[in-house]
């Protein structure tokens, strides 16, 4: 027991150093806040909008393409209905997805390369040929072919991000585990009789994981922006309001060249360049704490 | 010869950038500048062979290459001189006899005489071409002499006198056998018409020359040219550039704006164009839902579409309503309903009708349940190739689901729609139809030999409905030579198609036309009071437009509309004005509002960074 406290307690202090050291990152910090206001946004959105009033139907009696007003703070569509609503519950979908499929894109990326790295010999071979199979295949042919063939939903969205987009992450932690597998703790605990669970799961991930978290930050704004990419070329889920399904709507609208209905699509993109940036400035900063050869100093 | 309408829409980027790149041939710097009228199309011909082609791009292509017999007026399409300069009928009706005038010639300096217009209508009857069989099957072609054209019917044919097949160049065609003349081009082959087609590059443009030796006379204009666009944002944009003279695909949700372009004639016109919202009714092939069998359901439905907000919302207002399909591009033979007949919205009705045929929500999700206990969820097939479709989608759904029927949307191109509808494992789709002028071919695809037994080569019949007394009805107008009884008789059938609520029809669509009139002059509507002036029947426009003077601004021959609808403009150019001015200051605003709080973001961190260092 005392021993596992003593690991709580370093864990806590380095992660109350992390923590600091992050605070003091300006970039990464702006990103953050960023990045809350949006979570709070997305989670608060049945509080701040009627989802009603994502439907044709409620939006009847509405005007169609009416500029920004009290009663609508970013006008109306098309077809009448509120677009401040549509940016609030859009952001749902658009970080759900985002965040989900860079999961599956993590778990993957993970067990392929932890797998890969640790047990080199034929493991590796088979396993890094499949990984560059998927990295010279192009990324977007791919996801549109498979978004088209699986059909549009949101699950089948997160699928296709995630089978597509993992083998850089692969590859990344591949070679960080050759390096960790190396060491001479690992040696030891090999010598003490540890099997291959032991070392993977006491050893090597714990020392790989702030690699794979540096990297789920980085890898989330790709997420995010293949999700707006497919919904753009009609692949998203058409039930679901989304950032991306904003976008393609107001461009099929004439929104975009037509009738220069700013109030239409800008929203929806400064938000997903909001995302996407916030994401990638906490990625470089958690990149730089976590990994001591990047901080200056 | 009635086809689907095919609106493209662009699904990839990569498409616009083709687009960008549909450049034509330099016209040759001749000592006489070329009068070349260039029309934006979004649909691209299938195939300029006209025994292989359904689009209408291929038929606006024919209409300009090929002669016919007859043509049709542009007031009220009746029937109309063209290679025959008269005609005269036998008692029976069952004979025409045409004469011919006299120095017809094609393109290539061939006499074109009467055998070549037997020659054309025997081998299409004999080879069923697709788009002139239903035209010609019961007749037979004789040339009694060079001028003169002997057509005997084996039935009654109420559509004679009109004969407008396309003629084709024996002197061409009869090196070709069926094999050969399916892989035929066509494209260097004579023609009789005002314009003989001499390019055409896939996916790009193509070009059709005047023909000196029409028998109107050469057209004014030397030289077509029907460039393709994917995208309709790329199409107006070269229509206000002026790369383009006119175009016939302009989006519903753009038109409103080019009316306040001067230099731009715009004309909303109808010729029949309708979309519906196809119920499988559950008589072909197929894995459906039990429940749209039933016609009861089927008007429930119905009843539960607001069709006027339709109109106004996602059309705004470039339409009209009617209670059935139209089978003519003339409005005379639409079904006459009165209101209480047809299916209003009404969504308390439509609830009542399933819940006294045991459609219930017995598990409360908000969803009804058949009899069976199977839930009430339909797959709705909704086109890529359409901007409407997503709106429609979105209002059916949620009036659906209001009466308690939860749709599942599957987004398909065309390509894969067609195969889909004929293996019936759908339960509903929303498509449209473009009629010809005689009502026949639109009825004749709601016959049940017209249901598909076969994905692989499907039939016409979209709506999978058969009813044995439609069908009677149908062989009965179809040799029923008194024009009123016959009108009585369609009356009947629509009215019959109408209760069965397998089309839901949403509304007729107009086709939405516009033209450079700082460019050309004398564009013609068919109807002239109500059709549009591009991708008609008879592609009157082209015969007839020319350059414009020095100084002259191009006139429509369209009736009254073109007053109404370019007029007034400068009240309303002015306040577009404004609002793009306080648009970009708003952008501005916004840009500025985001670079001062992303500025305060940075300082207040700033700020805090050495405190924590001191920590």
């Amino acid at each position: 027991m005392g021993r596992r406290r003593a690991a709580r307690v370093r864990r806590r202090r380095s992660l109350a150093r992390s923590w600091s050291l992050f605070r003091a990152h300006t970039p990464g910090m702006a990103g953050l806040v960023v990045l809350a206001a949006f979570v709070l946004l997305a989670l608060a959105a049945p509080l701040i909008s009627d989802a009603g009033g994502l439907k044709v139907t409620h939006a009847i009696g509405n005007p169609q393409w009416a500029h920004p007003s009290s009663e609508f703070p970013l006008g109306t569509d098309n077809l009448g209905r509120s677009v401040a609503a549509q940016f609030v519950w859009g952001s749902r979908i658009s970080l759900f997805v985002g965040l989900m499929a860079t999961l599956l894109t993590m778990v993957i990326g993970s067990v392929v390369g932890i797998a890969s790295g640790f047990f080199g010999r034929w493991i590796d071979a088979g396993l890094m040929r499949v990984t560059e199979w998927f990295l010279v295949i192009p990324f977007l042919p791919l996801a549109i072919v498979l978004a088209k063939i699986l059909g549009p939903s949101v699950w089948n969205v997160i699928f296709v991000i995630g089978i597509t987009s993992w083998p850089a992450t692969a590859r990344v932690i591949r070679a960080q585990v050759l390096s960790v597998k190396e060491r001479l703790f690992v040696e030891r605990s090999r010598a003490l009789g540890a099997g291959t669970w032991h070392l993977t799961s006491r050893h090597v991930l714990p020392n790989v994981a702030p690699l794979i978290l540096a990297n789920t930050t980085l890898t989330v704004p790709i997420a995010i922006l293949t999700e707006t990419t497919l919904a753009f070329v009609g692949l998203g889920d058409p039930t679901r309001a989304s950032w991306g399904k904003t976008l393609e709507e107001a461009f099929a609208a004439g929104a975009v060249i037509g009738r220069n209905a700013w109030w239409y699509y800008l929203p929806a993109g400064v938000g997903i360049i909001a995302v996407v940036m916030a994401f990638t400035l906490c990625g470089h900063a958690l990149e730089e704490i976590l990994n001591p050869k990047l901080r200056e100093r | 010869m009635t086809r689907r309408r095919q609106h493209l829409r662009t699904a990839l980027a990569v498409a616009v950038v083709t687009s960008t790149m549909a450049v034509p041939a330099a016209a040759p710097a001749g000592a006489q500048e070329k009068s070349t009228f260039t029309v934006g199309v979004i649909q691209d011909m299938d195939a300029f062979n006209v025994t292989l082609g359904v689009t209408l791009s291929s038929f606006e292509a024919w209409n300009n290459h090929y002669p016919t017999l007859t043509d049709k007026s542009e007031d009220d399409f009746s029937v109309e001189p063209s290679l025959a300069e008269s005609w005269t009928g036998s008692a029976d009706g069952l004979t025409w006899t045409y004469k011919l005038r006299e120095g017809l010639t094609w393109s290539d300096g061939e006499p074109l005489t009467a055998e070549d217009v037997v020659y054309t209508i025997n081998r299409s009857r004999d080879e069923e071409w697709s788009n002139h069989y239903s035209t010609v099957a019961n007749i037979t072609a004789e040339a009694t002499d060079e001028l003169t054209v002997v057509l005997t019917s084996s039935e009654p044919d109420p559509k004679l006198p009109v004969m407008d097949v396309y003629i084709v160049p024996p002197q061409v065609y009869e090196g070709l056998d069926a094999d050969a003349l399916s892989a035929h081009k066509a494209i260097d082959d004579p023609g009789g018409g005002p314009f003989v087609m001499k390019e055409w590059k896939k996916g790009q443009f193509w070009r059709m020359e005047a023909n000196d030796s029409y028998w109107r006379g050469r057209p004014a204009v030397d030289e077509l040219i029907f460039r393709v666009y994917t995208n309709p944002d790329a199409l107006i944009a070269a229509l206000k550039s002026g790369e383009i003279d006119a175009t016939g695909d302009i989006p519903a949700n753009q038109f409103d704006l080019l009316k306040n372009e001067s230099d731009i004639t715009v004309i909303a016109g109808n010729q029949g164009g309708f979309n519906e919202l196809s119920i499988n009714a559950g008589d072909g092939l197929g894995d459906f839902h039990p429940a749209v069998a039933d016609p009861i359901v089927r008007r429930a439905i119905a009843h539960a579409i607001d069709r006027q907000t339709l109109l106004d919302r996602v059309l705004n207002g470039l339409g009209s309503l009617t209670p059935a399909m139209s089978t003519s591009a003339s409005p005379e033979w639409d079904l006459v309903l009165p209101e209480a007949e047809q299916y209003g919205f009404d969504p308390d009705t439509a609830r009542q009708l399933l819940e006294d045929a045991g459609y219930v929500d017995t598990d409360d999700d908000g969803v009804r349940e058949d009899p069976d206990g199977r839930p009430l969820e339909f797959r709705y097939l909704s086109r890529s190739e359409s901007e409407l479709s997503a709106p429609l989608a979105d209002f059916i759904g949620e009036w659906l689901k209001d009466i308690g029927i939860e749709i599942k949307i599957e987004v398909l191109s065309d390509t894969q729609l067609t195969p889909r509808i004929a293996e019936g494992t759908y339960e509903m789709f929303v498509w449209g139809w473009v009629p010809y002028v005689d009502p026949d071919p639109m009825l004749s695809y709601f016959t049940c030999s017209e249901i598909s037994d076969d994905p692989e080569s499907p039939g016409w019949n979209d709506a999978n409905w058969c009813d044995p007394e439609y069908d009677r009805l149908y062989k009965e107008q179809n040799r029923e030579l008194d024009p009123e009884r016959r009108h009585e008789i369609v009356q009947e059938m629509l009215k019959i198609f109408h209760d069965s609520a397998s089309y839901v029809v949403l509304f007729k669509t107009d086709d939405l036309n516009a033209f450079r009139n700082d460019r050309f002059t004398d564009v013609v509507c068919e109807p002239t009071e109500t059709g549009p002036f591009l991708f008609t029947n008879t592609g009157k426009t082209y015969q007839r437009i020319r350059p414009v003077e020095d100084g002259e601004t191009g006139s429509a021959d369209c009736g009254e509309r073109v007053a109404a609808a370019s007029g007034g403009d400068a009240g309303d150019t002015a306040s577009t004005a404004d609002d793009s001015g306080s648009s970009a200051g708003l952008v501005i605003g916004l840009v500025a509002a985001l670079v001062v709080l992303a500025g305060i973001v940075v300082f207040v961190l700033a700020k805090r960074k050495p405190a924590d260092e001191r920590e």
